[in-house]
């Protein structure tokens, strides 16, 4: 309330100055959402408008088509189904992980809780590439490459100490008098956790999942590298591929583009203020 | 302070207990190189059509399933499952650059596809025959299939024949005739006039020479393409001594960097273009920005490719790097080479279909009659058999020029080393042609190489 | 009361999935590259112990210094443009936006939730020299038009420009929460004082966003030393190596040059440098806490 005062008599006094702030939250409104509107407006032209010197043009005739060709040969359809499968599965299995340890590193009583809780941690500093090579050796000799889990396994483990790190900090706030109650009960630890433990945790969960998600979203040298059939490839692939197959064509490749992008943007447009919520927990508690 | 310690000394001992046993990755090497005979078990029958059921992997590097070069490879294995029901193909296709990388993935693993694709060029391909990875093949098989003299030289170690050739590749400067005549310029004849040439394009607005430097070899060929001109004949074998000996003090070489980097200080390539990918420079020239590309035959199926303009495709023609003043080269000496090509692995699962697959598609009237009747390239076999006489334009001129070849530059310097030698010879290429580092430098990093 | 809480079994059961995957996926992966990396593995056949010859080399190759050296200028390019252009749009959102804020947060977070290969080919064209966007914005104005933006000299502050634009919604939208969070009292206390805005924001706010701050000072340094996959797309460490990072110069070298045991001497090197990296910041900023 009180800075709602203070913002009133700014303007009373500058609104010279309102406009400039004003002026600046524009621009850079601008300039971070000019290239998708560039992106979408060539997608719809033919190839050859593309070297015209117009920044934003008004195509001589709406390709559509352009979409429909990218969705048949660029898999995009398929590609989302994996991609979505592979992140969702990391998700649940990062969730489960995390909480499943966070309780029994918390609150447990064992020697070497701290350490392993250490050693899980010291997980957040290690660069997923650098074990892009070694990975190669261990799924190839274990026949795992081409499979769903060459992929899973390494995105649950890189996304795990974030996850783990978060829900303890998140479960420290939760007073352990509710649980010693339940104890006295009879009630055993895997319902202490499923059943009372995690429902509490539930805002802080989002937070976790939607991080897990975003980190591995981008994610495609492990992907390109395990990969070879067509059977598990991830959405990047779509464009990657496609550029390779309609090099002459740009117009199509703009379609393409938006098309594996369009998926995530509209899920965030939905869950737009559970994700703001998530992201600026996980920052304030990170 | 005291739990980060406990924590490290915990991830220590791991360290050690998982390096003891990162020992066993010897015996699994010693596994693949045990089963070599076993060739012979299953002797090859025709009679198998209805027999089982058989899938063969294919890597490809060609992408496009339906245009061009894998148009064709897809309708020779449209065309064999068709005649073998028992076989089904399934196609892994990545880009060049993609390709090649994960090739060598796949050749530090144990699952090889069985027909792969692989270029007879001692920077790809002699490792990979050194260790092994690659089946025989028995050149008798190939006795009638009118293979080019040399051709199969790439693909051979200590006279073991293990892959087969696909295309003849030529390097030239595609152009577009109606914007040549229109501005009343002239092909060059030597590489001075070409200079002067591209200075007079830039002067109309136009980007003269689109090149893809992005993708780094298209430089060095370059050079090398000069290097044929300038010496005439043999530039293949003294190169190749040159990267053994570490010694590039031989004027040619210094010569045609120099003749190089000045072709970059005129401009006569299209802005950016020492980092402007293949497709780029590509349509740069099919969208009449560029008025000549250079690369190599393999594209002259953009005169066929209906996403191009038609006043632009109908009037590509083609003409050779020009001989620079002094060069002992003429029109006959060509730079041209035998790169990609096929290959079964050594581990593949179906060895014995998959080299049935590979010789069906080379047949003569495969691969090259297919490839040449629908002017996609030029095929390492004798391709002029199949001369109809209603060619493309292009067709028709790279056709001649081979036909009146009299000296054939062979593999490309960058491809003439180990992979180690490539990719630096592919980044430092890249740095001279970006201003970054003198034609001096440029040899002198090419010597140091594994020295 | 406590023997349930010390019961091995259920302790076991609930640590073992996540352990025996970060085992499997980050350790032995580690361990066996702290192996290769003694080796003079090409990929392929067999191989030999060549002692610490691939770090030896390692602290010669241009490639690699030059791979750090981009790293630490990613690291100060997000300090020293991201960041305070992430505080400030902050600031403004806060004090002004009233309804719109909704709109201007969506607007500027939404890059961030498109993958990376989408924008790294994307920006591919907008810095194309002969028609990309960003040399036509250049004409509209008058100028020549005709830069090179991947080429040389200009390529790294390129890829700088995309990250920055990538990842400055998610940065905005923590210094905003971290505003948000400022007990308003304190403004109120400022307002009688009668402070103006420039020292409200110097005395209360950083102040109290430190560790906000540091935090997210800590993840730019390490999303900078981790740089991959945009780079990768982008310039692929081209021209020759200016834009070459560690990630992509290990995956180079190994499956372009067939130097495996090299690639993963990078590895080892790329990990330590990771840990140092951040074990150094977290010493700073504790030291700063005690002072």
């Amino acid at each position: 309330m009180s800075k709602k005062i203070i913002a009133g008599e700014e303007s009373k006094k500058i609104p010279f100055r309102k406009i400039l702030l004003w002026t600046i939250l524009i621009i850079v409104a601008v300039i971070q959402i000019f290239p998708l509107i560039w992106l979408l407006d060539f997608s719809v032209a033919s190839s050859t408008e593309m070297f015209t010197t117009g920044l934003l043009i008004w195509p001589e005739k709406f390709r559509f088509d352009n979409y429909v060709n990218a969705f048949q040969n660029g898999h995009v359809g398929s590609y989302l189904v994996h991609s979505l499968v592979i992140n969702v599965l990391a998700v649940v299995c990062v969730l489960l992980f995390s909480v499943m340890m966070a309780f029994a590193c918390s609150r447990m009583h064992w020697k070497l809780s701290k350490a392993v809780l250490g050693m899980i941690m010291l997980g957040m500093m290690i660069p997923i590439h650098a074990t892009l090579l070694p990975n190669y050796v261990i799924y190839d000799r274990l026949h795992l490459t081409d499979t769903l889990f060459t992929l899973l396994i390494p995105y649950v483990a890189f996304s795990l100490p974030q996850g783990l790190f978060l829900t303890v900090g998140f479960m420290s706030s939760i007073p352990k008098e509710i649980e010693e109650a339940a104890v006295i009960d009879g009630c055993g630890i895997f319902r202490i956790v499923f059943t009372i433990i995690t429902p509490m945790l539930k805002s802080s969960l989002v937070t976790v999942s939607i991080m897990t998600f975003l980190n591995n979203w981008n994610e495609f040298m492990m992907a390109s590298t395990y990969l070879s059939s067509p059977k598990w490839k991830t959405l990047p692939f779509s464009v990657l591929e496609f550029t390779g197959l309609y090099s002459s064509n740009y117009a199509v490749q703009f379609a393409v583009m938006t098309l594996s992008a369009a998926p995530m943007i509209i899920i965030y447009i939905i869950l737009n203020k559970q994700i703001t919520k998530g992201v600026a927990m996980g920052a304030v508690k990170g | 302070m005291k739990k980060k310690i406990l924590s490290l000394l915990l991830a220590a001992a791991m360290v050690a207990s998982l390096t003891a046993c990162g020992g066993s990755a010897d015996n699994a090497n010693s596994d693949q190189t045990a089963n070599v005979p076993a060739q012979e078990e299953s002797a090859p029958t025709n009679s198998d059509a209805a027999g089982e059921p058989v899938t063969l992997k294919v890597f490809s590097n060609l992408p496009d399933r339906t245009s061009g070069q894998g148009l064709v490879e897809q309708t020779l294995f449209d065309a064999y499952m068709d005649e073998n029901p028992n076989v089904t193909i399934e196609v892994e296709a990545l880009d060049d650059e993609a390709y090649k990388t994960k090739f060598k993935a796949y050749a530090s693993g144990s699952q090889m596809p069985d027909l792969v694709n692989v270029w007879g060029q001692p920077g790809f391909l002699d490792e990979v025959m050194e260790a092994g990875l690659l089946a025989e093949l028995n050149p008798d098989d190939y006795a009638d299939y009118n293979f080019l003299p040399g051709s199969l030289d790439g693909f051979s170690k200590d006279g073991r024949l293990y892959g087969l050739s696909r295309n003849t590749d030529v390097m030239c400067f595609y152009y577009n005739q109606k914007i040549f005549e229109d501005n009343g310029w002239e092909v060059p004849q030597t590489y001075e006039e070409l200079l002067d040439l591209g200075e007079k394009v830039r002067a109309a607005g136009l980007q003269p020479v689109s090149m893809f430097g992005g993708d780094k070899w298209s430089l060095y060929i370059y050079i090398h393409d000069i290097e044929e001109q300038l010496d005439g004949s043999g530039i293949m074998a003294k190169t190749s001594n040159a990267i053994k000996n570490h010694d590039f003090s031989d004027p040619t070489f210094k010569q045609a960097t120099e003749l190089f980097v000045e072709a970059v200080d005129r401009g006569l390539f299209q802005n950016g273009f020492e980092s402007n990918d293949g497709g780029t420079a590509k349509n740069l020239f099919t969208n009449g920005q560029a008025a000549m590309y250079y690369t190599g035959s393999w594209e002259m199926s953009m005169v066929t490719d209906q996403d191009i303009p038609d006043e632009i495709r109908e009037n590509i023609r083609v003409f050779l790097m020009p001989v620079p003043e002094g060069g002992k080269g003429d029109a006959t000496t060509i730079t041209a080479w035998h790169g990609g090509g096929y290959a079964v692995t050594e581990s593949a699962a179906n060895k014995e279909e998959a080299i049935k697959l590979l010789n069906y598609m080379f047949r003569p009237e495969g691969w090259t009659k297919i490839a040449w009747e629908n002017g996609v390239c030029m095929s390492a076999q004798n391709f002029g058999d199949f001369a109809t006489g209603s060619e493309t334009e292009v067709q028709k001129q790279l056709m001649q020029l081979v036909a009146d070849a009299t000296d054939l530059s062979g593999t490309p310097l960058g491809d003439l080393g180990s992979s180690e030698f490539k990719t630096i010879c592919e980044d430092k290429s890249q740095e001279l042609a970006a201003g970054k580092i003198s034609a001096d430098d440029y040899l002198r990093a090419l010597e140091a190489v594994g020295q | 009361m406590h023997k349930t809480y010390s019961n091995k079994g259920v302790i076991a059961t609930l640590v073992l999935p996540g352990i025996l995957t970060f085992i499997f996926a980050i350790l032995a992966p580690i361990c066996l590259s702290v192996y290769y990396g003694f080796t003079d593995y090409s990929g392929l056949g067999a191989y030999q112990f060549v002692g610490i010859d691939n770090y030896r080399e390692l602290f010669k190759d241009q490639g690699f210094w030059l791979s750090v050296r981009n790293s630490l200028f990613l690291a100060i390019g997000f300090i020293c443009i991201q960041h305070p252009l992430a505080i400030v749009t902050a600031v403004i959102l806060d004090r002004l936006a009233g309804k719109a804020e909704g709109f201007f947060r969506c607007v500027y977070f939404l890059p961030n939730v498109i993958s990376v290969a989408v924008i790294a080919y994307l920006w591919k064209f907008i810095y194309d020299p002969n028609f990309g966007l960003l040399n036509n914005i250049i004409k509209k104005f008058g100028g020549e038009g005709t830069t090179n933006w991947l080429g040389t000299g200009t390529a790294i502050w390129s890829v700088l420009i995309v990250l920055v634009w990538h990842g400055f919604g998610w940065g905005m939208l923590i210094y905003y929460t971290g505003i948000k969070n400022i007990d308003p009292v304190l403004y109120e206390a400022a307002a009688i004082d009668g402070a103006d805005n420039k020292q409200t924001f110097l005395r209360i706010t950083l102040p109290l966003m430190k560790p906000v701050i540091q935090i997210n000072v800590t993840l730019a340094i390490i999303s900078a030393l981790k740089q991959m996959e945009t780079v990768y797309l982008l310039t692929n460490g081209g021209p020759g190596n200016e834009t070459q990072f560690l990630a992509n110069f290990l995956y180079k070298q190994a499956f372009q040059s067939f130097r495996y045991g090299y690639g993963n001497a990078i590895s080892v090197i790329f990990v330590l440098i990771c840990i140092c990296a951040t074990g150094l910041l977290n010493m700073i900023f504790r030291k700063e806490k005690e002072a």
